[in-house]
């Protein structure tokens, strides 16, 4: 399963280019989709998933055109979990995962069989009793994200699927994702970092509707290689003159001051301490979605 | 089905429901058995109105649009259809029970036609008006993407076609022409014309739907 993006264009009612000249080509795997909100990624999402019509460009799906006559056959293979949803409130858990099944067409002892191992996956199993609305903010989320894996998609489109969760549950998510990716394709879609960096081998990043970078995870952090320094400040005046002249993809307090993650081509001076240290995927976001698109 | 029941029929909208027939049967008064049915026509249109609007724009206003729009079209129109079944067997089957609520006004007949029979084709006037503006609904709704635009152009209609003029305007092939034809005329059934406009644009909205929820769903 490949999809094949070009010079993607969408365009709203006011004028706003929300995805701009897009170019991207997703193979097999989680590909990870990064940006700040507001970026583009659930409005490309949507494209994706045949809610939006594109003004410019082409979408290929498994050398499947996106146009009218095949919207039938894309929307069979797609799963989609989005940003905000909210399942029918009335129903129990168990009730609504197999009314979603029954509408995707999956077969009613095949749909038991597949609610009965993503609800043990996702430890929703002791609420599958549990009306929909009596449910958090993050089993909601679970109970989505199963409903798009329920039909067995070629595609599976999830934009945020750990919002609200806990750091134990998201690890379970992302490990149930990765194998769920074996001879699929996931479109991981998330402004949270770590997320991506567990998850995803290829990812793109996103801002104002382009593409700043686009590739392997390995190469985007090979651009911050040699740029991140651990600094330690004294006081928060001397954070603020850092954070003018670098980047700084995060600050905290410690008890000797203040110890900030910055990054620069240069060793940083102004602060008593700066050593160099290891990029994570985090660094290399920041640097970048801060930079100009062009160099990467 | 018990799903689909439970998603169309939540708790708030039965009691609404029972609390209008309640307070129709209280506030409405009438005088002849043979002034129920056109006592009770006109509000279970309203009702009804109301009632179906939100059968597919639950699906916009929850977010839940986009998962549904992935389900096969064939699909996606059945669920509409089985959605407005039910809700038109439930306003059906309430309305019976509303019906006789009249009776606590002690009624008595003007004509010499059975009750039963009265019963009966009050009833099948109340099924087609149910079907006529359970469809009405969904479709000004779903083609206004709001409930609430929906519901207002629905009100507007109502009340060109439960009106003077529009009794006037359209006679006997108003939606409403049974509840305007005049008591002691048995044999006057031109009544049954404003029925027929019911069922055939009823029938034409049926076909429609799975058009207009491709094309605006």
């Amino acid at each position: 399963m490949g999809i094949k993006i070009n010079n993607l264009t969408v365009t709203f009612k006011n004028g706003v280019n929300a995805v701009n000249h897009v170019n991207l080509d997703i193979s097999g795997g989680i590909f990870g989709l990064l940006g700040e909100n507001g970026a583009g990624k659930t409005t490309l999402m949507r494209v994706l998933t045949t809610m939006l019509k594109p003004a410019q460009g082409e979408v290929i799906l498994n050398n499947m055109l996106y146009c009218q006559n095949n919207y039938r056959k894309i929307r069979s293979k797609i799963g989609y979990l989005p940003q905000e949803i909210d399942l029918y409130p009335n129903l129990s858990v168990q009730e609504c995962l197999e009314y979603m099944g029954e509408l995707s067409g999956v077969e009613t002892k095949e749909c038991r069989i597949r609610i009965e191992e993503y609800l043990e996956r996702t430890s929703l199993t002791d609420h599958r009793r549990k009306k929909m609305r009596q449910l958090s903010g993050g089993m909601k989320r679970r109970v989505g994200l199963i409903q798009a894996l329920l039909s067995d998609p070629e595609l599976l489109i999830i934009d945020e699927p750990t919002t609200g969760l806990d750091p134990e549950e998201r690890i379970r998510i992302r490990n149930l994702l990765v194998e769920f990716s074996e001879n699929r394709t996931v479109l991981f879609s998330t402004h949270v970092v770590e997320d991506l960096a567990a998850t995803c081998s290829q990812l793109a990043v996103m801002k104002k509707g382009r593409i700043l970078y686009a590739g392997d995870v390995r190469k985007m952090l090979e651009y911050v290689k040699d740029k991140v320094w651990i600094c330690d400040v004294d006081s928060e005046k001397e954070a603020r003159t850092l954070e003018i002249q670098c980047y700084i993809s995060s600050k905290q307090y410690t008890d000797r001051g203040m110890q900030l993650r910055v990054i620069s081509e240069k060793k940083p001076h102004i602060t008593r301490m700066c050593r160099p240290c290891e990029a994570t995927l985090e660094d290399a976001y920041i640097w970048v979605s801060n930079r100009d698109a062009d160099i990467f | 089905m018990t799903k689909e029941i439970k998603i169309v029929l939540p708790a708030y909208k039965m009691l609404y429901s029972i609390a209008f027939f309640v307070i129709l049967s209280l506030v409405r008064s009438i005088t002849y058995t043979e002034e129920i049915g056109i006592a009770m026509q006109a509000p279970v249109a309203a009702l009804t109105a109301v009632f179906c609007a939100d059968t597919y724009i639950m699906e916009i206003q929850s977010g839940r649009r986009e998962i549904f729009r992935l389900c096969d079209d064939r699909k996606q129109t059945l669920v509409i259809y089985r959605r407005l079944e039910i809700q038109m067997a439930y306003l059906i089957a309430v309305s019976v029970p509303g019906y006789l609520m009249f009776f606590w006004q002690n009624p008595y007949p003007y004509g010499n036609t059975l009750r039963a029979e009265l019963f009966g084709i009050t009833i099948a006037v109340i099924g087609v008006t149910v079907f006529f503006w359970g469809m009405m609904s969904v479709t000004v709704c779903s083609l206004l993407r709001n409930q609430w635009a929906g519901i207002g152009i629905l009100l507007v209609l109502w009340m060109g076609t439960n009106s003077t003029a529009g009794d006037r305007l359209l006679g006997k092939w108003n939606v409403f022409s049974f509840a305007f034809h005049c008591l002691g005329q048995d044999a006057d059934f031109g009544w049954l014309c404003g029925q027929a406009v019911c069922i055939v644009l009823g029938a034409v909205m049926v076909l429609l739907t799975p058009y207009i929820i491709r094309k605006r769903g």
